[in-house]
C-alpha cells in the first residue's frame, strides 16, 4: 500500500477516548470505498468475451474492497459510531487524491476505461504492499513514510489499549450478510476487531512472505500484477514469477470510454447526459441504502445488492452510448452524488 | 375522490422505458431454434432495443400546475409546490415495465416504482409506492412521425400511490389540503405517456413525454379509473396526412356539489409529433345533449339541441403543461344543466356551419362498466378477484353484470417476423383453462367481485414452447344499448401458468437449464453482462444473488424474472434446486438430456401480413395493427 500523511497515524495514536477514533474509522470506510469506482469502471469497460478473465480478477478485488468497507463500518458501529455514507463528501473527487491524501496529494486517481498503464501506474500503486515481495525483477521500495498498513496497525493497537469495554453496540446493528462467516463476522471485542483488520490487510497486501492471501488467491497488488504482465503468478524455485497461465487481453475489446466523465460534460437532452445521470442516480440510491444499512437497519443490505446489479446493467448501456462530441468515445459512469433533487437529469 | 378532484397537482416531464425488444417475438421463446448471434442483434432480429433493462423511470418531472378548490395554481407565487420535482425512489432500484406475455403486449405494467415529491431542499415531502397497473386507452395519438421509428401511440396509466408517507408540506396550502383529505394513506395518480422514441441514434431513444396529475384518494373507490362520465370517440382514428378531426376516449367527473364538470383531455387529443404539441383541429366544445338517446349522434347537432359547457382550452399556449389536459367547467349559471346534467349525455363538439359535429359522445344511455384490475397471473387452481364497477351517468348502478369469454387484443404474434419453422400458438385453448360465473352482481356502490379460477391445464403446455395459456374475460351491462361503442381495452387478461411435475431433487440439465436458458436468450443485458443464465458454472457462481432475486415478491423492482412470467411451481423448484446441493456442496447438475425437440403448440395461428415500416414491425404498433387486421378479417 502506498504512503499517507503521517499526521493520520499520529492522530490515531493520540486518541484518548473511543470517540476520537470515529473520524478515522469513517476515513477508513471512505478509503475502502474510494477505490471501488475506478476499479468498477475499468471492469465495466471490458466487453464480454476475450477479456473475461481480467474482468473476473478485478471483480474479485472489488468484492473484497466491499468486504473491507463493511468490516470497518462494523467496527465503527461496534464502538458506538455512525458511518456517514450518503453525503457528497463521501465520494472522492475524480480525478483526484484518495482519502487521507493516500499516495500524496500529487497521486491522482480517475475514472477511466481499462488500460494496462492504468493497472500499472494507478491500481498497482494503490495496492502496493508495505514490503512487496519480489516477483521477477520487481523493485523494492523502501518506505520512509507512513503506510495504510501502519494506519491499520495503529488502529489495532489503539483498540487494544482501549480494551473490550469500548464495544457496546450489539452485532444485530452490524451488516453481516453476503460474505462468508469466516471473513465477515460480528465485531464484539478487540479480538474480533483485530481479526477483521487483519483480513483487510492480508487481502490487500498478502502476507509479508507470500503474495497469496490464501492458496491460489493472490492479494490485490499481485492480481493487478497478473493482469499487467498477462500471466498468472506462480511459485518458482527462487521465489515467485508471473509465469503461469496466460491472462489474455484484447485492447480492441474495451469500450472507448471518455475519461472522468461528469454529468455536466454532456449537453442536456442527449442520450449520454441522460444515462450518465441515470447511473449516478442509481449509485446515489445505493449509497443511501448502504447508509441506512449501516445505521440500524442491516437487513436492507439486500436492497443494496439489487442496486449493485442494476448499476452494472446501466453501466453496460452507458459504455455503449456515444458521447456525441464528435469523438469516437462513449459515455461512462460519473459516480456523482445526487441529493434531494435530480437537477442533474436531462 | 381522485385525481379529477381538488386539490390536485399537475406535472410534466419525461420518462424512460428501457424495454427489451427480443421478447416481442413469440417464436423467440422456443429455445431450440434460438440463435443468439442473429436474434439478439440490434436493429436486426433483436429489434430496436435488444439489451433493454426493463427500467421505467421518471426524468425531470416537475410540478407545473395545480387546482386548489376554485383556484388554478400556475406559478410559485400561487403556491410553492410549483417547480418541485416528482422523482423516483432514492432508496431502491428503478421501476420496471413489463408485458404480460408476448401474445398479450397490450397490458404493459409498471412494477416496483416508488415516487416522491422533492422540493425546498427536502428529498421527500411525500413518497409512495405506485400500485402496479397496465396502460389503458392506447391509441395512435401522434399525427406525424418525424422519425420512421417514432412510437406514435399514446396511453394512460392510472393508479394510486400507496403507503404514502408525508414528511412535510413546505408551506404549500395545496399540499396541506391534499394530505388532509386523502384517505387510506393513498393518493390518486394518472399520467399520459406519448412521444416515445425508438431510434438508437436519436437523443429520444427509449425516452418519451409525460403529463400527469396527482390528487386525493378516497377509501373504497376504484384505483385505476374514475367512476365518472365516459366519452367515446365517434370518428375514425386519424390516418395522416388526412386532416385530423378526432378525439379519443376521455373521462369527465361531475361535481354536483360545486356545479363543476372536470374533464380529462390528457390522452384524448392528437399531438403533432413527438414534441407533444397538441394538434390544432379547430375549436372544441364540451356540451350536454338535451335529450336522451340510444344511438350514436353521427349527424350534425344544432345549437338548440345542446347546452354548452365551454370551449376546450387546448389551443392556449402552455395549457397542456400547466393542466395535463384537465379542465374545469362551471355550469352553476345554467339552470338547465344544474337540473339535467346528471341524466343527459356529455358531448365533445366541433363547431360546423349550422351546428356542431359530434366527435365524442358519452357511453350510450350513460351505462358503463369496467374492471378496475384487469391483468392476472394465476397458478393452477388459484383464484383471482376481478373488481367490476357499474355506473349510469357516473352514478353507481346496482344489478347484474354479464361476463363471458373474449379474446380482446390477446393472441397476436407480436411481430411481423417469426423464426423459420416456429409456429405461433393459438391462445385460450383448452377453453376450460379458466372458469368463472357468467354474471356478477353489483351492489349499491356499483361494485361486483368476480371470482375467477385457473384450472390445472390439460395438456399442461397448450402453447408448447411458451409456459401457460392466455384467456380474456369480457363484461357488459344488460341495459347497454345495441349500438354501444366499446373500448377495446375493457376486458380482463389472464395468464394461467402450466402445471409441472416438480421433482424433490431438481437437476440443472433436466429442470433448471431449460427455464433459465429462455430468460438468458430474451435478456442479453443480464446473460451477457451479469450471469450467463444458460451456463451452469455462471449460475453457480451467482447463486446467492439469484436466490435473493427469485425469492423477492412480485412487486419488488428486483424480482426475478423481470418479466414476472414464471409460475410459482417453477420458482419454488429453482429455489429448491439451489437449496439442496449435492455432495460437492453445489446444486446438482445431473446429466445432459437428449433434446426432445421443441414442444409443439396444441394449435397454431396463421401469420398475417401487414404493410408496416420496417421500424414498426414489432411491439405495440405491430400488435395493434395485427389486432385490427384480424378483426377486419374475422368480421369483414
Amino acid at each position: 500500500m502506498i504512503r499517507l500523511d503521517r499526521k493520520v497515524i499520529e492522530a490515531v495514536q493520540a486518541a484518548a477516548v473511543r470517540e476520537d477514533l470515529y473520524p478515522w474509522l469513517q476515513k477508513a470506510i471512505e478509503l475502502e470505498h474510494s477505490t471501488i469506482p475506478p476499479y468498477l469502471t475499468a471492469m465495466f469497460s471490458l466487453k464480454p468475451g476475450m477479456n473475461d478473465e481480467i474482468a473476473r480478477l478485478i471483480g474479485s478485488i472489488v468484492q473484497e474492497e466491499m468486504l473491507h468497507m463493511t468490516i470497518v463500518g462494523n467496527i465503527l458501529i461496534a464502538i458506538g459510531g455512525h458511518p456517514a455514507i450518503n453525503v457528497p463528501g463521501f465520494i472522492p473527487e475524480y480525478p483526484g487524491p484518495l482519502p487521507m491524501a493516500i499516495g500524496g496529494s500529487s497521486f491522482k486517481v480517475g475514472i477511466e476505461a481499462f488500460t494496462l498503464p492504468l493497472v500499472h501506474d494507478v491500481f498497482m500503486e494503490i495496492e502496493k504492499p508495505e514490503h512487496p515481495i519480489p516477483v521477477k525483477t520487481l523493485e523494492v521500495a523502501v518506505p520512509d513514510f507512513a503506510t495504510i498498513g501502519e494506519f491499520y496497525a495503529a488502529l489495532t493497537k489503539k483498540i487494544g489499549e482501549f480494551g473490550n469495554s469500548i464495544f457496546t453496540v450489539p452485532a444485530s446493528e452490524q451488516v453481516l450478510n453476503w460474505f462468508d462467516a469466516a471473513r465477515l463476522f460480528p465485531i464484539t471485542d478487540r479480538t474480533t476487531a483485530d481479526k477483521g483488520i487483519q483480513i483487510i490487510v492480508d487481502e490487500g497486501e498478502g502476507t509479508q512472505t507470500d503474495p497469496f492471501q490464501s492458496p491460489g488467491n493472490p492479494a490485490h497488488y499481485y492480481k493487478f500484477g497478473e493482469i499487467f504482465h498477462g500471466r498468472k503468478i506462480i511459485k518458482t524455485a527462487s521465489g515467485f514469477a508471473y509465469g503461469g497461465d496466460v491472462i489474455p487481453f484484447d485492447r480492441d475489446d474495451v469500450y472507448p470510454m471518455k475519461s472522468n466523465p461528469k454529468i455536466a460534460d454532456f449537453a442536456p437532452g442527449t442520450q449520454a447526459r441522460l444515462r450518465v445521470a441515470e447511473f449516478s442516480t442509481a449509485y446515489s440510491n445505493l449509497l443511501n441504502v448502504l447508509h441506512t444499512a449501516f445505521n440500524g437497519k442491516p437487513a436492507i443490505i439486500d436492497t443494496a445488492i439489487g442496486l449493485m446489479y442494476e448499476l452494472k446493467m446501466i453501466a453496460v448501456s452507458l459504455m455503449q452510448t456515444p458521447t456525441g462530441d464528435g469523438s469516437k468515445t462513449t459515455a461512462g459512469p460519473s459516480f456523482e452524488y445526487i441529493g434531494a433533487l435530480s437537477d442533474a437529469d436531462a | 375522490m381522485s385525481y379529477l378532484d381538488t386539490p390536485r397537482l399537475h406535472f410534466t416531464g419525461h420518462f424512460q422505458a428501457d424495454v427489451s425488444t427480443i421478447n416481442n417475438v413469440v417464436g423467440y421463446f422456443d429455445i431450440d431454434s434460438f440463435d443468439p448471434a442473429k436474434d439478439q442483434k440490434l436493429n436486426g432480429n433483436g429489434g430496436w432495443n435488444p439489451e433493454g433493462t426493463a427500467i421505467f423511470r421518471f426524468i425531470s418531472c416537475t410540478i407545473t400546475g395545480g387546482q386548489h378548490d376554485d383556484r388554478q395554481i400556475m406559478s410559485a407565487a400561487d403556491d410553492p409546490v410549483i417547480g418541485m420535482a416528482l422523482e423516483n425512489a432514492n432508496d431502491k432500484v428503478f421501476g420496471k415495465l413489463v408485458d404480460l406475455d408476448p401474445q398479450q403486449q397490450m397490458v404493459s405494467q409498471i412494477w416496483g416504482m416508488k415516487l416522491r415529491l422533492a422540493g425546498n431542499g427536502q428529498p421527500a415531502l411525500f413518497g409512495g409506492e405506485f400500485v402496479p397497473i397496465a396502460f389503458y386507452d392506447l391509441w395512435g395519438r401522434q399525427v406525424f412521425a418525424r422519425l420512421r421509428s417514432d412510437q406514435t401511440l399514446g396511453a394512460i396509466y392510472q393508479s394510486v400511490l400507496k403507503n404514502v408517507v408525508w414528511e412535510g408540506v413546505s408551506g404549500s396550502p395545496l399540499l396541506a389540503d391534499l394530505q388532509r383529505v386523502s384517505q387510506d394513506r393513498m393518493l390518486s395518480i394518472d399520467f399520459n405517456v406519448y412521444g416515445y422514441g425508438r431510434d438508437a441514434t436519436n437523443p429520444r431513444y427509449t425516452i418519451g413525454r409525460i403529463a400527469g396529475t396527482i390528487g386525493p384518494y378516497y377509501a373504497g373507490e376504484p384505483r385505476h379509473f374514475v367512476m365518472g362520465r365516459q366519452i367515446a370517440p365517434l370518428g375514425e382514428e386519424p390516418n395522416p396526412p388526412a386532416p385530423v378531426s378526432y378525439v379519443d376516449w376521455f373521462t369527465c367527473k361531475v361535481h354536483d356539489d360545486r356545479k363543476i364538470v372536470t374533464a380529462d383531455f390528457g390522452n384524448c387529443l392528437p399531438i403533432v409529433d413527438a414534441g407533444g404539441e397538441l394538434f390544432p383541429q379547430g375549436p372544441l366544445v364540451l356540451a350536454v345533449f338535451k335529450s336522451e338517446t340510444d344511438v350514436p349522434l353521427t349527424q350534425t347537432v344544432t345549437a338548440d339541441q345542446v347546452a354548452i359547457l365551454g370551449n376546450v382550452d387546448y389551443l392556449r399556449p402552455g395549457w397542456y403543461a400547466q393542466t395535463a389536459g384537465i379542465q374545469d367547467f362551471d355550469y352553476s349559471g345554467d339552470s338547465w344543466c344544474v337540473a339535467n346534467i346528471g341524466s343527459r349525455p356529455i358531448l365533445m363538439l366541433s363547431p360546423q356551419t349550422g351546428g356542431y359535429s359530434v366527435l365524442g359522445q358519452e357511453s350510450l344511455g350513460g351505462y358503463y362498466v369496467r374492471a378496475d384490475n384487469f391483468v392476472f397471473r394465476l397458478n393452477p387452481e388459484q383464484h383471482g378477484q376481478v373488481e367490476l364497477y357499474a355506473s349510469r351517468y357516473g352514478q353507481p348502478l346496482a344489478g347484474p353484470i354479464q361476463v363471458g369469454p373474449t379474446l380482446g387484443m390477446i393472441g397476436q404474434t407480436g411481430s411481423q417476423g417469426q423464426p423459420p419453422g416456429v409456429a405461433v400458438p393459438k391462445v385460450a385453448i383448452p377453453p376450460d383453462g379458466i372458469s368463472y360465473p357468467d354474471q356478477a352482481m353489483a351492489n349499491a356502490a356499483g361494485k361486483a367481485v368476480l371470482d375467477i379460477k385457473a384450472a390445472t391445464l390439460k395438456p399442461a403446455k397448450p402453447r408448447g414452447y411458451i409456459d401457460g395459456q392466455l384467456y380474456g374475460i369480457g363484461y357488459q351491462l344488460p341495459q347497454q344499448p345495441q349500438q354501444t361503442i366499446g373500448t377495446p381495452f375493457n376486458f380482463t387478461s389472464v395468464l394461467v401458468f402450466s402445471p409441472i411435475n416438480s421433482p424433490e431433487q431438481p437437476t440443472w440439465y433436466s429442470d433448471i437449464q431449460p427455464i433459465l436458458t429462455q430468460y438468458g436468450n430474451l435478456y442479453p443485458i443480464m446473460s451477457r453482462h451479469l450471469v450467463d443464465l444458460g451456463n451452469y458454472e455462471s449460475v453457480v457462481a451467482h447463486l446467492k444473488i439469484l436466490r435473493l432475486a427469485f425469492s423477492l415478491p412480485i412487486d419488488d423492482p428486483n424480482h426475478m424474472p423481470v418479466t414476472r412470467d414464471l409460475s410459482e411451481a417453477k420458482r419454488t423448484m429453482i429455489l429448491r434446486w439451489i437449496d439442496r446441493p449435492g455432495s460437492d456442496g453445489l446444486p446438482i447438475k445431473g446429466t445432459p438430456m437428449v433434446s426432445a425437440g421443441t414442444a409443439s403448440p396444441l394449435e397454431t395461428i396463421a401469420p398475417i401480413t401487414l404493410d408496416l415500416d420496417p421500424a414498426q414491425t414489432r411491439g405495440k404498433t405491430a400488435a395493434l395493427m395485427e389486432f385490427k387486421a384480424r378483426q377486419t378479417k374475422d368480421n369483414p
